[in-house]
């Protein structure tokens, strides 16, 4: 143990001597904790609640860092988990603090509130990169992902020689601009601290070379291009992951941190629920779709092998249902068929869109979550949360996993409000409007508006209005569609070309952070590159709000979680009834519901059969079955649905029988029936 | 195959049953011999004899532990007095990675015995084990070898990791395994006499069953492997050990289990292939990697989806130059691509070495079918990509019932077990029979010696084809103004160049370097001589005392240094792949 971590465990534990036994220490969400207190708050709150909480060590990072999980719930001590539970993980990026304090903050609602954890495990990792974490709390700061794996981004021959270099010494790596007849970037009108880049077809011409801050450490003519740092294990997760990148990782799951916190999850059954914090949100907006290459169950097309075999046509599509009912009357008697098994039978590929079936919950609780905030006052306009990205933890734990799953942001830099410009036409046409809008509505609105409307929405001139109404005529574009690329266009630049983002963080800099947020341009007399100027936007100021706003921003969004675990799918026997139907033969029907919100199991669960059964068992002495296993599966059971199960028994005597229903992710139930004899 | 060899090969295998039953001990000393197949526990011995035999050569070491805890071993093969083990090109090769098909790990052991025995006695063998390194890998699978022979089973069983998972998602873990009902010690097939069956007794063989075509009577209708149902779910054996496939669960271009079956649950899920990639992964001088499967005689190369693209028109070249040439020394074998040719796979290791480690890799699908003939030449074969699936089992009648031809009169009938009644408690009477574990997939021992010849023959061309980079300085003389001018000329003629066009695309690890160090010696400008006739060259801007390339095949490459001063200096090159090499200059 690093000297520094024990003085950090010792001056805990002296806090947590001040707490009565059993209550949790106090905690300061003042401030960011570093790794080191944060990995000795975790030991401190299994210390203190010893019944209830619990410390996992999944892996050590490159860094020589722990990835700890604590769990929270009525089975540490259990072998084998029963109760269903919620995984947390936070700050996979490694570059939201703010994430890892959330984690801790829930950590400590979860220990004060015993009715928040004694029917379920909570399993809770507040630091999912730990190495790049630890670079919030060093100086000079910069922002990275990467943990400390060595690598040689410039595949030369030397390791992290060439990282940035605090050349003016004000603890920060920025940027410096330089100028250069070849530069690309000029100042922008009216914010002369933001730059842009020059439009040549306008006649503009660069100024400004950008560089980060630092020197050519290992004289290849390149700066900064290898500092440390090797892989982004937020990025290093087997959905859509990409090889090949520069900080993505070898393979997916080539990080210590990564593949340990997918074996932990799959080691988990039980684990019925997953949600990050971090960047991206699933809470505010459902996760996106509209990526290309899904595999889409109403347009399916047969292998012409394979179309001739079970007599369906190559040069046509069909639905899922069309080829299930196909495939069931080929399949060998006893065979049970799922679409999971067609499609991969027809090589259908992976799935990349959140199927349907699971957008109808993701829906309706960003409209709770929405709601949520706004009684909090915590809905004041801010940027948008960035979008979920390939290869990353939350995508993994829904499209793999399978299980809802949700990343949940706390900050971004509040929008910077404009006066709507005079005669702005209130009923002008916008994305949020349009997404909502059928294709024969939007065709209403006539060729006029619509022209205004794709001239404002800053489409390249390269689309007609001409095309777009006959695309949308044809039903090869939907507005919903439309909307959805408009969404991820970039930002539109306000009049001076200024970027949103930038236009944000200088505001909040200004008006919050007195100034820090954005370093104004100094001279610096550069080695190599003469004169330059040393500035820009500070490491963290657009991610990270001030400590001060913490608290309030803790209090007021992480209870949502607590939410979103009251959703969980809950499977009970709502009703069982026992018909005798003479000759000691009876017939035992039992209704199965899921009384929760979300479904038993998500469809994309089904669909990667990564779901387990509930399972139905009779259980009675001298049972004889007619009709029905003793020990019988109901595969899905949806969000306050029931399913009922038949089982036709002889009974020769009156039996006390129990009927179960046990399940892995949604508790369960017992009850006892008469069969035979007195009713 | 000829008369005369047939005759040879009848007159082998009498002499082979005359031989008395030998001890573990003889087959696992050195040499080794390949009459008859090794179990798990006798590989280990058989490495254990090989590297007390040559303690200088080898070195034995445990790559990995299987799921429950047994060794993946691995022996290096180097010559510690040309140099040291990563500084030469290396070739990688495995077996038994699906737990059934062992005559991959033969493979291995076979070529381990080759090279160590044959060292210092032919001059070829001799040279290659001087210039390379080998790292071999004889069982990637070994809980799978190990049940493969100690538990009853079918000759397609105990492929998977022991990896629990529940296959039917009933929620029950591994519960309805096959089961040895008439204690042979095989897994056959059950049928039953039933007239609305599917099938009737083929007329020339009556232990062969013919499917029967509309209008015909049936006989027979067949109940899947020998098993009963024992988790009362109303189906049998549904959910054997695993199912993990070893080659769909490593970490490029994995896919999870609904787009193709068998991938695990996650990429490297199973302990054994995460370990084994890792100790692989610290051996980056891998230039070429083998691994065994079987069966269909066939050399695959990648890419193994489609949707991966073609790989580099000049890495296509290699692997079409060693496996054309690998064909011809395993006739009947088929230098194939591995989606267009056989199937798609995603996650499998062959891809994993070619992509993420930067090998040329071929997968060898040791032996097929037509190999088993009687009465005349081996047929020709037909590619069918249902191979591997085993639904071709039964379904060629004249094939089949040449094989069974081939069983009774060069196998003593042991590669069938001909049908026996038996009483099942859930499908009460009925016939027990067919192909036994040890065959169908496996060449009888007779016919083992000669295919592992000739594979590892394959592999040793592989071999010399890895880079066998020159290094020679072409010329110093003087450039003027008191400065001179230093070529440096590296030549390979061999097949592989340096690094694959793959690594160069994706920068998957640093170029070669070529330097130039002395105390006394300056380099001022210098780099690649674009044209040797005009002297041309295209000179780096910064740091020209270290230059980057890659040594093509069959090729050569100069490069130029521009010195100041006087004195010895060193030109060094430094490869992944092909080595080191130094030389020294003396700049007047």
């Amino acid at each position: 143990m690093r000297p520094k971590l024990f003085l950090a465990v010792w001056l805990v534990l002296l806090a947590a001597g001040a707490a009565g036994a059993g209550e949790t220490p106090p905690f300061a969400f003042d401030r960011y904790h570093d790794p080191e207190v944060v990995a000795a708050r975790l030991h401190q709150l299994a210390q203190v609640h010893p019944d209830a909480a619990r410390v996992h060590a999944l892996a050590d990072s490159p860094g020589g860092r722990p990835l700890l999980l604590l769990e929270i719930g009525p089975e540490t001590a259990a072998p084998s988990h029963r109760l269903p539970a919620v995984l947390v993980a936070a700050n996979l990026e490694g570059s939201v603090p703010v994430a890892s304090e959330a984690a801790l903050y829930l950590a400590q609602l979860l220990l004060d509130k015993p009715e928040a954890r004694g029917d379920r495990t909570w399993y809770i990792t507040p630091l999912g990169n730990p190495d790049a974490a630890a670079r919030f709390f060093r100086r000079p700061l910069v922002e990275d992902n990467r943990n400390d794996r060595p690598f040689n981004d410039d595949q030369d021959d030397r390791i992290d020689e060439d990282g940035p270099d605090d050349l003016n010494g004000d603890g920060l790596i920025t940027q410096m601009r330089v100028p250069d007849p070849a530069g690309e970037w000029i100042p922008v009108e009216g914010e002369p601290r933001a730059l842009r880049k020059a439009d040549w077809s306008k006649g503009e011409k660069g100024q400004f070379k950008l560089y980060t801050e630092g020197i050519d450490n290992d004289g290849d003519g390149r700066y900064n291009e290898d500092g440390p740092g090797g892989v982004d294990v937020g990025l290093n997760f087997p959905h859509l992951f990409k090889p090949f990148t520069p900080t993505g990782g070898a393979w997916a799951g080539s990080e210590a941190e990564s593949h340990a916190l997918v074996a932990f999850a799959f080691a988990h059954p039980e684990i019925a629920l997953v949600v990050t914090f971090g960047r991206s949100s699933f809470c505010l907006n459902p996760p996106r779709g509209g990526r290309t290459g899904t595999a889409d169950f109403n347009r399916i097309k047969i292998p012409e092998r394979i179309a001739k075999w079970i007599g369906l046509e190559a040069d046509k599509t069909y639905t899922m249902a069309e080829v299930m009912e196909v495939a069931k009357r080929l399949a060998p008697p006893g065979m049970e068929l799922t679409e999971a098994m067609v499609a991969s039978f027809l090589g259908l590929g992976p799935v990349v869109n959140p199927l349907p079936e699971d957008l109808k919950f993701y829906e309706t609780l960003s409209k709770q979550c929405n709601d949520f905030l706004k009684e909090r006052k915590l809905d004041a306009k801010r940027l948008d949360p960035p979008a979920d990205r390939d290869g990353s933890f939350e995508l993994w734990a829904y499209y793999h996993l399978g299980r809802p799953s949700f990343a949940m942001d706390f900050w971004t830099l509040p929008v910077v409000e404009k006066a709507k410009p005079a005669g702005a036409d209130p009923d002008a046409l916008t994305p949020d409007k349009l997404e909502t809008m059928t294709s024969e509505e939007f065709l209403a609105l006539g060729e006029e508006k619509i022209t205004a409307f794709i001239k404002s929405s800053g489409a390249p001139a390269s689309v007609q209005p001409a095309m777009v109404i006959n695309a949308v005529k044809a039903g090869m574009m939907t507005p919903k569609k439309m909307a959805e690329m408009m969404k991820s266009m970039p930002k539109p630049k306000n009049a001076e070309g200024l970027d949103t983002e930038t236009e944000a963080l200088l505001a909040f800099s200004d008006k919050t952070l007195g100034g820090s947020g954005y370093v104004a341009w100094q001279p610096f007399q550069h080695p190599t590159l003469g004169a330059v100027e040393i500035g820009g936007a500070a490491p963290f100021a657009a991610g990270t709000p001030p400590p001060a706003q913490m608290l309030q921003l803790l209090e007021g969004q992480v209870p949502w979680v607590l939410t979103l675990a009251d959703k969980m799918a809950r499977i009970r026997l709502a009703k069982v009834e026992v018909t005798a139907l003479g000759g000691g033969i009876h017939q035992v029907k039992a209704w199965v519901e899921n009384s929760g919100y979300l479904p038993y199991t998500t469809a994309m669960a089904q669909r990667n059969i990564q779901c387990t059964p509930v399972v139905l068992e009779l259980k009675g002495d001298g049972l004889k079955f007619l009709e029905g296993r003793p020990r019988s599966l109901i595969r899905q059971v949806g969000g306050h649905g029931a399913e009922t199960i038949t089982w036709l028994v002889q009974a020769d005597r009156p039996v006390s029988a129990i009927i179960a229903a046990t399940t892995a992710t949604a508790w369960g139930d017992e009850t006892r029936v008469q069969i035979g004899g007195a009713q | 195959m000829n008369r005369i060899t047939a005759t040879g090969l009848c007159l082998m295998i009498a002499l082979m049953l005359a031989l008395p039953v030998r001890a573990d001990g003889a087959r696992t000393a050195v040499p080794l011999s390949f009459d008859d197949y090794y179990t798990y526990e006798e590989v280990g011995r058989a490495l254990e004899a090989l590297q007390q035999a040559y303690p200088r050569l080898t070195r034995l070491d445990v790559a990995g532990h299987s799921d429950e805890g047994r060794a993946i071993w691995c022996l290096t093969v180097n010559n510690p007095a040309t140099g040291a083990e990563l500084e030469k090109p290396a070739v990688y090769v495995d077996g038994n990675i699906h737990g059934n098909e062992i005559q991959g790990g033969e493979v291995c052991l076979y070529l381990l015995n080759e090279l160590l025995t044959r060292y210092g006695k032919n001059p070829e063998i001799t040279r290659l084990l001087d210039t390379r390194c080998f790292y071999v890998v004889p069982v990637v699978n070994p809980d799978g070898r190990h049940h493969f022979f100690a538990d009853p089973g079918s000759h397609s069983n105990n492929r998977s990791l022991r990896y629990p998972l529940d296959d039917d998602r009933d929620g029950l873990v591994d519960e309805d395994y096959p089961d040895d009902l008439d204690g042979d010690g095989n897994i056959c097939t059950m049928r039953r006499r039933d007239p609305f069956g599917t099938h009737r007794t083929h007329p020339e063989d009556p232990r062969l069953m013919v499917r029967v075509k509309p209008g015909e009577k049936a006989e027979w209708a067949l109940l899947g492997s020998e098993g009963i149902d024992n988790d009362g779910d109303g189906r049998v054996n549904e959910d054997a050990e695993g199912y993990i496939d070893p080659n769909r669960n490593w970490s490029y271009d994995w896919m999870p289990g609904y787009v193709q079956s068998g991938s695990g649950p996650y990429p490297f899920a199973g302990r054994g292939l995460r370990e084994l990639a890792a100790f692989i992964a610290a051996r980056p001088n891998i230039n070429m990697a083998w691994t065994f499967h079987n069966f269909g005689g066939m050399y695959l190369r990648g890419p193994s989806a489609k949707s991966q693209g073609e790989y580099p028109p000049e890495d296509v070249a290699v692997y079409d130059y060693i496996g054309k040439q690998a064909e011809k020394i395993t006739p009947g074998y088929r230098y194939m691509l591995s989606w267009r040719d056989l199937y798609e796979t995603y996650g499998d290791s062959g891809e994993w070495l070619a992509m993420t480690q930067g090998a040329y890799v071929l997968v060898g699908e040791l032996y097929a079918s037509e190999e088993e003939n009687f009465n005349k030449p081996s047929a020709e074969r037909k590619v069918d990509p249902d191979y591997e699936s085993g639904a071709m089992f039964g379904d060629d009648a004249a094939r089949t019932l040449e094989r069974l031809r081939f069983n009774d009169n060069l196998a003593g009938g042991e590669l069938y077990q001909a049908w026996r009644a038996f009483k099942h408690p859930q499908y009460g009477d009925i016939e027990i029979g067919g192909w036994v574990k040890m065959s169908t997939r496996l060449p009888p021992p007779f016919l083992l010696r000669q295919m592992l010849h000739r594979n590892a023959a394959a592999v040793l061309f592989s071999a010399r084809q890895t880079p066998e980079v020159g290094l020679e300085i072409a010329a110093v003389e003087p450039a003027g103004g008191g400065l001179h001018r230093v070529t440096v000329r590296l030549s390979n003629p061999a097949a592989m160049p340096s690094m694959t066009a793959h690594a160069r695309r994706v920068e998957l690890y640093p170029q070669d370097t070529l330097t130039l160090a002395s105390s006394g010696v300056k380099v001022i400008a210098g780099g690649r001589v674009t044209n040797p006739a005009s002297g041309e060259v295209d000179f780096v801007d910064h740091r020209p005392e270290v230059q980057f390339l890659t040594v093509p095949g069959f090729s050569r490459v100069e490069h130029q240094f521009l010195v100041s001063g006087k004195g010895q200096a060193v030109v060094t090159y430094t490869s992944r792949h092909a080595g080191v090499r130094r030389a020294n200059v003396q700049i007047p």
